[in-house]
Order: C-alpha cells, then sequence, then structure tokens
C-alpha cells in the first residue's frame, strides 16, 4: 500500500507548513501574550456561558440522514462490481435506494425536513 | 496507467494549492470592489483590490493572539487548524495532468472522507470560543452538511460509476473519450452545489454569516483567523478542482499537455463560481433542506440509474 | 529600516474597521462608511477581527461613559486603537489619527503587560476614557485563574439544573457557587413544545454591523431558536436636531421651505439604507454594496440622470430573484390590522405581508421617488410622512416597529429574527421625538 506513503509525508509537510505560519505570527506580532477576552454578541454581556446541551430541531433530519449515509457505504465496492455482477447488482440496489427514499418522501410528507 | 507524482511534487502540492487560492480570492476581491466601490477604472486600482488577500494575511500576521473567556481551545483550535489540513490532503489525489502525488485505488473515498472533515472543523471552531453567536453558526454547518453531503455522494459514486473503478486516474482514464460532463450533468451540477457547500463558501457561507458577527470565525483572530479562513479558500480549490478529474476529462484535451488542461479547466470552474456567487444570497438550512432532499437526492439518484444502465450495456 | 517593522506598518496600512454607531449620530454613520468605501479599508463585523473602533456619536452624551464600548475595545487584539466621531469632528482627520495610532502600536509593541491602561482616544474631539480600569483588569485575570477548572464543572449532572423559577434571571443571583470564570453555566427551560432544554440569555446590540442603531435584544436562546425577547436600547439623547432620516418633513413642518425633491431625496436614501441592510443580513453584498453606494451619490446630491440607471438596474436585480423570495418570504409576517392595531405607519403597514413584501414596498418607493427628484416645489407643510411613518401621531413610528418586535421573533430561528428586524429597520433616532416610554436603559 504505498499509496499512502505520500499522503503521511504530505500531512507532516502542511503540519510543518502550518507551525511555520504560526511562528511567522509570533515573530510578527505587536504583542505575542495572548489576549483574554469577553465573548462577542454586540458589546453586551451574556449571561452564561456559551457551552451547553445545544437544541437542534433538524434532530430528525439527523436519523434519515444517518440511514441514508450509511447505505451510501455500500455504493463504492457496489460501483466496482456493476457490470460484473450484471443487471442483477443494478436491481438490487436501486430497489434499496427506492425503499429508502420511500422512507424519507414519508419523513417528509411528515414534516421531518422542516423545522421552522 | 497513471502513476505517482514525484517526491518533490509533495512539497510543491500546498504551495501551489496556495497560490490558486491567493489567486482565487484575489478575483474574487476585484467583482467585489466592482460592485461596492465601483469599477477600478484602472489597471493599478484594479491590481491593489487583487492584492487585497495578500494585505489581508498579513494584517492578521501582525494581530495579537486572542482567546476567550473559559474557551475550549483545545478542540477550538483543532477545528481551526482541520480545515487546510483537509484541503490539503484531499487535494493529494487531484491529479496534474495525468499525475497525483498520490493514486490509491480508493482515491474517490479517500476525498471523501478528508472533506467531511470539515463537518468536524467547523463544528469545533464553532463550539470552542464558548461564544452564543459562534456556537449557532457551527451548528449552522452541521445542518448544511446534512443537506448537502447525499447528492454530493451520489455524485461521487455516479463518476466512479461510469469508470468502474475508485481510482482517479481511472476515472479520468475513463473519459478519454467523452467527458462525463456530457452523460452526467446533474452529478456535474450536483457536485458544484455541493462543493460550495463543503467550502462554506459564497451562497453557503451561512456558517460564517454577518448576521451572526462572522459567525463561527467572530472570535478568531490573528493566525487562527488566517488559517481558518485561508484553509477555507484552499478547500474551494480543492472540492472546484476535483471536479476536473471527475468530470471534466482531467488532463485530457487536444494540443496542449495534460497539466495545462488541468489548470485550464481548474481556473474556468473557479472563475465560474466566483462570478455565479454574486447571483445569489446565502442560502438558510432551513429553506435548503427540504429542496436538497426531495429535488437533488431524486434527480442525483436518477442520474445515477442512468448511468448504471448505460454501463451495464456498454 | 528593519525587514519587521516595515512590515508591520504596511499591515496597518489599511487597518480593518468596526464601526460603531450611537444613537443620534446617523449622518456621522454616513459620512464615516462613505469615506471608509472612498479609502477601501476593511469592514469587519467583530472585535476579533478589527484594528481600528470608530465610534460614531458622542459617548459622553450616553449619560456615564458606556462600559460596553470599553468592552468591545478591550476584546480587539493589539494593534487596536479607537476613534470617535464626535458631532464636529472631520472624520478623514479622525481616521487618519486611528490609522496613525494603529500603526504606532504594531510598530512600536509597547511590551505585554497592561496593554490597555495607556490606550488612548485618537479621538477628533479628545474624549478621554475614565483612567480607573484597573477593576476589570483584575477581573480578567480572575478568569484567568478559573479557566481551568472549566472542564470539569461542565456536565457535571444535578446540582444547579433545577431552578426553574430563577430562569429569567440567571447571571444576576447565581453569583455564589455555580459560577465558572464569573458566569453560570446555562439552566434548563421549558420550550414551545415542553421540553426542557438549555436556556440561554444573549443581549445582542448595540455592537453588531447591519444592525438598527443603538437596538438592543436581550434574547433567551435554546439551541438557535429564539425564545424570549426583550427589546431594549441605548439612551437616545434628546436632540437639538431633528433625526436625520425625517428632516425634511419635520423641518416642512416647521414652516421652513424644504422642496418636494429634497423630500423624495431623503425618502429613496433612507429606503436604499434599509434596503442594502436587509440585503447585507441576507448575504447577498453583491446588491447590498451598491444600494449603500448609491444612497450616499443621492445624499451627496447627484442628479437623476446619474443615479436613476444603476439604481432601476440594482432594483431589477433584486426584484427579479427567486432565490431571494423564497429565502425571506414568509418571515416576520406583519398583517394589516395587527400593524395598524399597534400604530405601525409606512411602508410596514402598507407592505401588509411578510420581509420579502416590506423588500418590495421599500424598491417600489425608491423607483417612485426617483421620478420626482427634481421636483422644486415646496412640500406641502402637511406631509408628514416620513420613510418609515407618520411623524404626527402620537408616537414615533419606530416606536411602533419596536412594539411589534416580540410578537414577531418570538419562537423564530437567530437567523430569521435577524431578518425580521432588518426588514423593519426602526430608526430609535426617532424616539427623541417623544418622551420615551417604557424603556429600561442599558
Amino acid at each position: 500500500m504505498d499509496g499512502w506513503q505520500p499522503m503521511l509525508v504530505l500531512l507532516g509537510v502542511v503540519g510543518a507548513g502550518l507551525a511555520a505560519l504560526y511562528g511567522l505570527g509570533l515573530w510578527l506580532a505587536a504583542a505575542r501574550t495572548p489576549l483574554e477576552a469577553g465573548p462577542f454578541a454586540g458589546g453586551l454581556k451574556p449571561g452564561e456561558h456559551a457551552v451547553s446541551r445545544f437544541h437542534v430541531r433538524w434532530y430528525p433530519v439527523t436519523m434519515i440522514f444517518l440511514a441514508f449515509d450509511m447505505e451510501m457505504l455500500f455504493m463504492y465496492p457496489w460501483v466496482k462490481v456493476v457490470s460484473e455482477v450484471g443487471t442483477t447488482a443494478v436491481v438490487e440496489m436501486f430497489l434499496f435506494l427506492g425503499i429508502l427514499f420511500a422512507a424519507v418522501a414519508y419523513a417528509w410528507r411528515e414534516g421531518a425536513l422542516r423545522w421552522t | 496507467m497513471p502513476e505517482n507524482a514525484p517526491v518533490w511534487a509533495i512539497v510543491v502540492l500546498p504551495v501551489a494549492l496556495a497560490v490558486a487560492a491567493v489567486v482565487t480570492a484575489g478575483f474574487d476581491a476585484v467583482l467585489s470592489g466592482a460592485a461596492g466601490r465601483g469599477h477600478a477604472g484602472g489597471i493599478r486600482r484594479a491590481g491593489r483590490r487583487a492584492a487585497t488577500p495578500v494585505r489581508e494575511a498579513l494584517r492578521l500576521l501582525v494581530q495579537q493572539p486572542r482567546r476567550t473567556t473559559a474557551a475550549d481551545r483545545l478542540l477550538g483550535r483543532l477545528g481551526v487548524v482541520l480545515v487546510p489540513v483537509a484541503a490539503v490532503l484531499a487535494g493529494a489525489v487531484l491529479p496534474w495532468g495525468f499525475r497525483a502525488v498520490s493514486d490509491p485505488s480508493v482515491g474517490v473515498v479517500w476525498f471523501n472522507a478528508m472533506e467531511a472533515l470539515a463537518w468536524a472543523a467547523v463544528w469545533l471552531a464553532g463550539w470552542g470560543p464558548n461564544s452564543a453567536l459562534s456556537l449557532i453558526s457551527g451548528y449552522r454547518f452541521l445542518a448544511q452538511g446534512l443537506a448537502y453531503e447525499l447528492p454530493h455522494m451520489f455524485a461521487l459514486t455516479t463518476a466512479a460509476l461510469g469508470a468502474e473503478s475508485l481510482r482517479v486516474g481511472d476515472v479520468v482514464a475513463a473519459q478519454e473519450g467523452v467527458w462525463f460532463v456530457v452523460w452526467m450533468p446533474v452529478a456535474f451540477a450536483a457536485y458544484l452545489l455541493s462543493a460550495l457547500a463543503m467550502a462554506f463558501w459564497g451562497p453557503f457561507a451561512h456558517p460564517l454569516a454577518r448576521d451572526a458577527a462572522g459567525g463561527a470565525a467572530a472570535e478568531l483572530a490573528g493566525v487562527d483567523r488566517l488559517v481558518f479562513l485561508g484553509g477555507r479558500w484552499l478547500l474551494l480549490v480543492v472540492t472546484a478542482g476535483f471536479s476536473v478529474p471527475l468530470f471534466l476529462g482531467g488532463g485530457h484535451g487536444p494540443l496542449l499537455p495534460g497539466w495545462a488542461w488541468t489548470l485550464l479547466k481548474t481556473a474556468a470552474v473557479l472563475a465560474l463560481l466566483v462570478i455565479l456567487r454574486r447571483a445569489l444570497p446565502v442560502l438558510r438550512m432551513e429553506r435548503y433542506m427540504e429542496a436538497a432532499w426531495m429535488v437533488l437526492v431524486p434527480l442525483t439518484l436518477l442520474q445515477a440509474l442512468f448511468v448504471a444502465v448505460v454501463v451495464l450495456n456498454r | 529600516m528593519d525587514l519587521r517593522a516595515f512590515l508591520r506598518r504596511t499591515a496597518m496600512s489599511r487597518p480593518a474597521v468596526l464601526v460603531v454607531t450611537l444613537p443620534g449620530a446617523t449622518r456621522l454613520r454616513l459620512e464615516v462608511e462613505a469615506e471608509l468605501r472612498r479609502r477601501e479599508w476593511p469592514v469587519v463585523g467583530a472585535p476579533a477581527a478589527a484594528d481600528l473602533l470608530v465610534v460614531c456619536g458622542d459617548p459622553a452624551a450616553q449619560g456615564a461613559w458606556p462600559e460596553w464600548l470599553d468592552d468591545i475595545e478591550r476584546s480587539m487584539p493589539e494593534p487596536a486603537a479607537r476613534a470617535v466621531m464626535g458631532e464636529s469632528a472631520r472624520v478623514g482627520g479622525a481616521l487618519d489619527a486611528g490609522r496613525g495610532e494603529v500603526t504606532g502600536r504594531a510598530v512600536a509593541p509597547r511590551g505585554d503587560g497592561g496593554r490597555h491602561e495607556d490606550r488612548a482616544a485618537p479621538s477628533g474631539d479628545g474624549h478621554h476614557r475614565p483612567a480607573d480600569h484597573a477593576e476589570h483588569m483584575d477581573h480578567a485575570e480572575h478568569m484567568d485563574h478559573h479557566a481551568s477548572h472549566m472542564d470539569h464543572q461542565d456536565h457535571s449532572p444535578g446540582g444547579h439544573m433545577d431552578h426553574t423559577g430563577h430562569m429569567d434571571h440567571a447571571g444576576h443571583d447565581m453569583h455564589a457557587m455555580a459560577d465558572i470564570a464569573g458566569l453560570p453555566m446555562a439552566e434548563r427551560a421549558d420550550d414551545r413544545d415542553e421540553l426542557r432544554l438549555d436556556r440561554l440569555h444573549v443581549p445582542i446590540g448595540p455592537g453588531l454591523t447591519d444592525w438598527p442603531t443603538g437596538l438592543i435584544l436581550r434574547l433567551a436562546l435554546q439551541g438557535d431558536v429564539v425564545q424570549g425577547v426583550e427589546v431594549d436600547h441605548l439612551p437616545v439623547p434628546p436632540a437639538h436636531r431633528p433625526p436625520f432620516w425625517d428632516e425634511p418633513w419635520l423641518r416642512a413642518a416647521r414652516g421652513e421651505e424644504v422642496t418636494r425633491g429634497g423630500a423624495a431625496r431623503r425618502r429613496c436614501a433612507a429606503h436604499l439604507d434599509s434596503a442594502g441592510r436587509l440585503l447585507a443580513v441576507v448575504g447577498w453584498d453583491d446588491v447590498a454594496a451598491p444600494f449603500r453606494r448609491l444612497r450616499d451619490e443621492l445624499l451627496a446630491g447627484a442628479s437623476r440622470t446619474e443615479v436613476a440607471g444603476e439604481v432601476h438596474r440594482t432594483v431589477r436585480r433584486v426584484g427579479r430573484s427567486r432565490v431571494l423570495r423564497w429565502s425571506i418570504a414568509g418571515l416576520g409576517r406583519l398583517p394589516a390590522d395587527t400593524a395598524r392595531a399597534a400604530g405601525v405607519s409606512g411602508p410596514a403597514l402598507a407592505a401588509t405581508g411578510d420581509a420579502y413584501d416590506r423588500l418590495l414596498m421599500w424598491l417600489g418607493e425608491i423607483e417612485r421617488g426617483l421620478e420626482v427628484l427634481d421636483d422644486t416645489r415646496p412640500l406641502a407643510p402637511d406631509d408628514r410622512t416620513g420613510p418609515r411613518g407618520r411623524l404626527d401621531g402620537p408616537r414615533p413610528p419606530s416606536q411602533a416597529l419596536l412594539d411589534v418586535l416580540p410578537d414577531l421573533l418570538t419562537g423564530v430561528e437567530f437567523a430569521c429574527a435577524r431578518i425580521v428586524v432588518a426588514s423593519l429597520d426602526p430608526d430609535l433616532d426617532e424616539l427623541a421625538l417623544a418622551p420615551v416610554t417604557g424603556a429600561a436603559h442599558a
């Protein structure tokens, strides 16, 4: 698997480049000690720390996405064998996709893709 | 058969991508300047506007580092650094002509995996500073990911299906006669949309929007800001550039050598995106989500079905 | 010259500017925006990105020197400076002085210790900031000290999570044990579906860009959903001149000579300003920027032939955009009867619809106004309809716009809330027209 060695080297090169950039920043910065500042929302202080359990109202979409995304992973190996396996590969895959999309359409009708 | 580029290309790649990012950002600055301040009316003035990204980078290098109260510095910094790292690593499989830094047998999947790091990157950068507006904006990107990722993956799969290979070199080789864009126009369009979305740029810049004072980047200063925003331009260059081997025939073309065709096509795609961006406001996922799932997903599915049938009868 | 100093000087040749406007300083804001555009200095929306804080208006007129202004300045990384544009300040000169100060601080850093104590106001009219900030510095160190405990106390279950009754006062009366770095963690409260979820109290404004001058919204956020809104604003000092956007009509009412063309010019500029702001919030800079440029050209006295072509082109471009319509239609719906009951008059009433309808109403009035730009007949003294509504009502039109905000903003997402505010664009300068009612001060 020598295809991956260049990736590792590349990661090293990028890391070195970023380190050099931060170094250059230290050399040029008008002040090196980091400034400690409050969060900005227009100038006034917030009531609490922002880190909190964030309420996402598109939560149902994440569930649908997970189901569909897992399925996508099958499609990657599938593309390599389509003509080898023949018509059954295509029929099976698109039946599967069709069933999944029927579920998405149902979720859509139930309003899962809107949240406001 | 495509082969790996020489070792020095590993050092050249990040530099070349950075240069491309600066040029693209400069072109964008010239167009923005013309909209906001009237036409430059002179080469020198236009040149000064084109130099905006360089000047901005220098300005950020001079800024003091900054952090917010009780910030999650580890995760925040990780998110910032992840953007350029993901962009360049995804760029490793970009063929320059017919040779890439690396051309693994699952190059398309590698690209997909790297650009998916943007999910983590933007969310972490939004979470890190412990600031309400950047937190909101980090989550905006997650919603965006839910909307763009599936059509994007279907577009990738469709191109790979056309070549019956996940190796980028094979995808390019399969386009020696007819470019994929000719018989996969829908996949190409969906790919370009998702390229903008994963680079959280242009009409998909909601995670960094002005209404949240700069969103996930609101609390970033100095080199952090430079790395994050510069990484975003890198990501745009890489994702737009990857449409060339996927759909536009890679290095194939008459007369000119392969590397020149790659360069020309990449520049054309980037110019197209920078110009088209001007026609659109920023899209909010609250509206876009439905369109992505109920229009883009079925369309790309039909496109994949069409390609599969063609492949069977070839 | 040494390389480092040269690079630092070059970097600050165009400092990034954060513009903060105080009530009553609309004219100054417009001057500053035009001048910044002419100089092509980058304009940013957050202190982290800024080098130069430009304050339009007189901070001393706010009663006490506003602490939030100092907070914004303190959260700007070095090199940083402030330029205060007082009533009499020359904008160009003050900007030059500000840049000089920024460059000086970049080239000759003053050590990293007490950075903010010696930062004087490089203003045109010499307001010096209060010197006694020692207590804030101590506070910052206190925060620093406690920051490391953060991770351990973060999501500890139970504990202080069950004080629903205190929700609206979190941050005031809970100082004792739950605080981390001077602030409590979020507590839970019911949302609209009666789910118990973390709730944040975030006051937004008055330092935001593309935001009505002086407006403060105290939001209760669950996720990015606005669960509760309290409308507040900076003190609006009693003005010795009428609100900028209403000037022609108020002067005509006092019996002064005002032409119809002059009034139409002001109305067009006001709507271009509002529409530019809304389009900037929507994220369409490519039309927001020309709107602002045309606004300044109109105010500078450009003739109809000079601007009409580009105004029509840009207005058509906005009106034709289906994506824009799809994106903001349905936000902030304000039916006519609700609007009338709240005392709203002007475009927001006439539009009888959502944010998109109000935008179209502005665009229509801009195009109609251009037709009468050269009308030299005097304005009828009983014409009291300013850009935001009738000026002879019991309350200023913008007060009514503020009054409808809580109903329109409750339950919408943060991004939509910003769009709704921008689509109403209340002008707080108008509050000086009548006694201000029911507004607590920041």
